[in-house]
């Protein structure tokens, strides 16, 4: 199981007119519209579109990247 | 009268079933009207004959409520869109007889041609939700006519990118905005009619929202909204929950994105977790150059739609039978596009690999409800020009039908429209009076359904000749032309046939490859090129794969095939081991 290191925190995303590059979430890779659920893990920020993705991240995506020998 | 599963009974709720199947009903209904105002009022094919759109309803917290059967490949674009573009813009923004139009393949869309019409519905001056649809636009600019650049390596080169913006504010159309959208389209005529066919089917819709709240009142149908969503969630986690928990795994490939003659690799794990599944694409190639990239929306709707093959059909469909469903498709892979990658294909090419795959992983767990692979390509056929009868230039765009996998219990569908579709093949009749292109042959193809004690369903021939006077300018994106890339079988079920795209030029006495007349990188897409008088264009789409050992097939069945020229008699004899009688 992963260690939390820190609590996530919501982040908004600050964009100017020009900006039309979508932010996606780091779990599931939905487009993220205004604001990121920013969790450190494994002393990396990660962004997700909200806690359930964090919950996915971390019961899913991890310990199947592990299983496959990925860091 | 369907049989009500043990599923069905558990998940009953609160209030009177019947009450709230009624409600559903409604909310079902007031969608299929609006698609039907659709499909009766635009001025293009691709609504009016192939039915390229979806139609659907959203309370206000943009959970999507009520979903007319049209087209599945937009299950997740409708599903995302109007709560992205609620988000993005702020609730409050939205008025009484606004509408927002957007197309952005990055923020939900399926891909650039679908363009999104979203409608607040306000009742006694409160938000009450959302009436939206989603429709194909047959032109929409860019590189090549009809908006299907095949060999697009940006966004910028498929058509215009419209973000979220109203196009009606308060009833009163923003003519600023038309015109700059039909400056960049090639027949804005009928953008104009379609996209005032969308705009129109929501005041129809609303209207009918209207009517229901008074009727049943609008917290009556508010709580049932919310209860047929929970009661759709506890259904879809019972049918999870039948399935073995475990990992299912699948691969497959494109044969080429259009660009680089080289295949791309597909790949999911399907794992089911109790009541939750959980559907991850990692492993699949990196965003490819060409524009077979899926959205979001695409990958997300291909799993919905292969998940709705998979289990009880009488789920209502709106958000609570999305819940338990998680997708994991990693940014920067061939799964989910970002900007600037293209994506046109994603929603056609892409859309049914991706449910096969889907399919094909849990194969080994739910046999009695799975099919082979089907064509799996909507040979997607573009062209437009100048009519010499009118002097207008015109534009169409053109999906085939293929053939479907065999099941367990039964032979593939022949010539249907794919399971992203649903759509309805264009008669004859149709190219021939509005374009200048005469068919001189649609047929069946024989020998096309993979061989199986249940046979794949058989791909279709269309030949057409230009007419006299007439200068045509296609493009094509089809796939399974080649190599080890024909639909797939099952339990010993042998592959469908190959889908081609062949041309042959006037005077000449046979069909040529587009790369061998006309030196295109790929044989399967390509864009712009011209055909004169005289000329010929043959599509020809896959066949369906087989399910089981054809061996094992009931010889009257194949005496019956060889009879209807669905099945040669040699292939009869080689591939099921027949011998007449």
């Amino acid at each position: 199981m992963t260690a939390v290191t820190s609590p996530g925190r919501w982040q908004p995303i600050e964009k100017q007119v020009w900006d039309t590059i979508i932010t996606p979430c780091d779990c599931c890779g939905q487009v993220v519209a205004t604001r990121l659920w920013v969790v450190e893990v494994d002393g990396q920020d990660q962004r997700f579109c909200g806690e359930s993705c964090e919950e996915l991240y971390r019961s899913h995506v991890v310990p199947r990247r592990r299983a496959r020998g990925a860091p | 009268m369907s049989e009500i599963s043990d599923h069905a009974r558990a998940a009953v709720g609160e209030i009177d079933p019947v009450l709230l199947t009624i409600i559903n009903n409604s909310f079902v209904n007031i969608c299929r009207e609006m698609g039907i105002t659709m499909q009766r009022t635009a001025f293009s094919p691709i609504f009016n004959e192939g039915l390229d759109f979806s139609c659907v309803l959203f309370d206000r917290d943009t959970n999507m409520i009520g979903q007319a059967e049209f087209c599945p490949s937009q299950l997740a674009a409708s599903l995302f869109i109007v709560r992205w573009t609620v988000e993005e813009l702020g609730v409050d923004s939205f008025e009484p007889g606004d509408v927002v139009l957007h197309n952005d393949p990055y923020r939900g869309g399926a891909h650039i041609p679908e363009h999104s019409v979203i409608r607040p519905v306000f009742y006694d001056g409160e938000l009450w939700g959302f009436v939206a649809n989603v429709g194909h636009l047959a032109e929409i600019g860019g590189k090549a006519v009809g908006g299907f650049a095949a060999d697009a390596t940006e966004v910028f080169q498929e058509g215009l990118r419209i973000p979220p913006v109203k196009i009606v504010s308060g009833d009163r159309h923003n003519l600023d905005l038309w015109r700059l959208i039909m400056a960049n389209h090639r027949t804005p005529r009928n953008t104009w009619g379609d996209l005032n066919a969308q705009i129109g089917s929501l005041r129809v819709a609303e209207r009918r929202v209207i009517e229901l709240l008074d009727r049943r009142g609008a917290e009556l149908v508010t709580r049932a909204a919310g209860e047929l969503m929970d009661y759709s969630e506890r259904w879809m986690r019972a049918e999870i929950a039948a399935i073995p928990d475990g990992s299912y795994e699948f691969t497959d490939y494109m044969e080429d994105d259009g660009v680089i003659d080289a295949p791309v690799e597909f790949h999911v794990c399907v794992t089911i977790d109790g009541e939750r599944m959980i559907v991850d694409w990692t492993g699949s190639a990196p965003q490819v150059r060409g524009p077979i990239n899926a959205t979001f929306g695409v990958t997300a709707g291909s799993v919905y739609n292969a998940v709705f093959h998979l289990t009880d059909s009488n789920i209502p469909k709106n958000s609570g039978a999305y819940r338990p469903i998680h997708i994991i498709a990693p940014p920067g892979t061939v799964v989910n596009v970002v900007y600037p990658g293209p994506s046109v294909g994603g929603n056609t090419e892409t859309h049914p690999k991706l449910v096969d795959m889907v399919t094909g992983a849990l194969a080994p767990v739910l046999r009695e409800r799975v099919a082979a692979a089907e064509g799996a390509s909507c040979c997607n056929f573009l062209f437009g020009g100048v009519h010499p009868a009118t002097g207008e230039f015109y534009a169409n765009y053109h999906l085939e039908g293929c053939g479907w996998g065999a099941k367990d219990y039964g032979d593939g569908n022949s010539a249907q429209i794919l399971a992203n579709g649903n759509c309805r093949n264009t008669p004859v009749e149709i190219f021939e009076t509005r374009y200048p292109l005469e068919t001189i042959e649609y047929s069946l193809i024989g020998d096309s359904g993979g061989a199986g004690r249940h046979r794949g369903g058989l791909g279709t021939r269309r030949i057409m000749r230009v007419g006299a006077g007439a200068e045509v300018t296609v493009s094509a994106l089809f796939d399974r032309t080649k190599g080890p890339f024909r639909a797939w079988g099952l339990e010993g079920g042998l592959p469908g046939g190959y889908g081609a795209i062949l041309v042959k030029r006037r005077g000449e006495s046979g069909f040529r490859t587009f790369p061998e007349v006309f030196g295109t990188v790929s044989a399967s897409k390509f864009t712009n090129v011209v055909l004169r008088e005289g000329d010929e264009v043959l599509l020809d789409s896959p066949g369906g794969g087989g399910f089981g050992d054809p061996r094992g097939r009931d010889p009257a069945a194949v005496a019956h095939d060889v009879g209807e020229g669905f099945v040669s008699d040699e292939a009869a004899r080689r591939d099921y081991g027949w011998e007449p009688k």
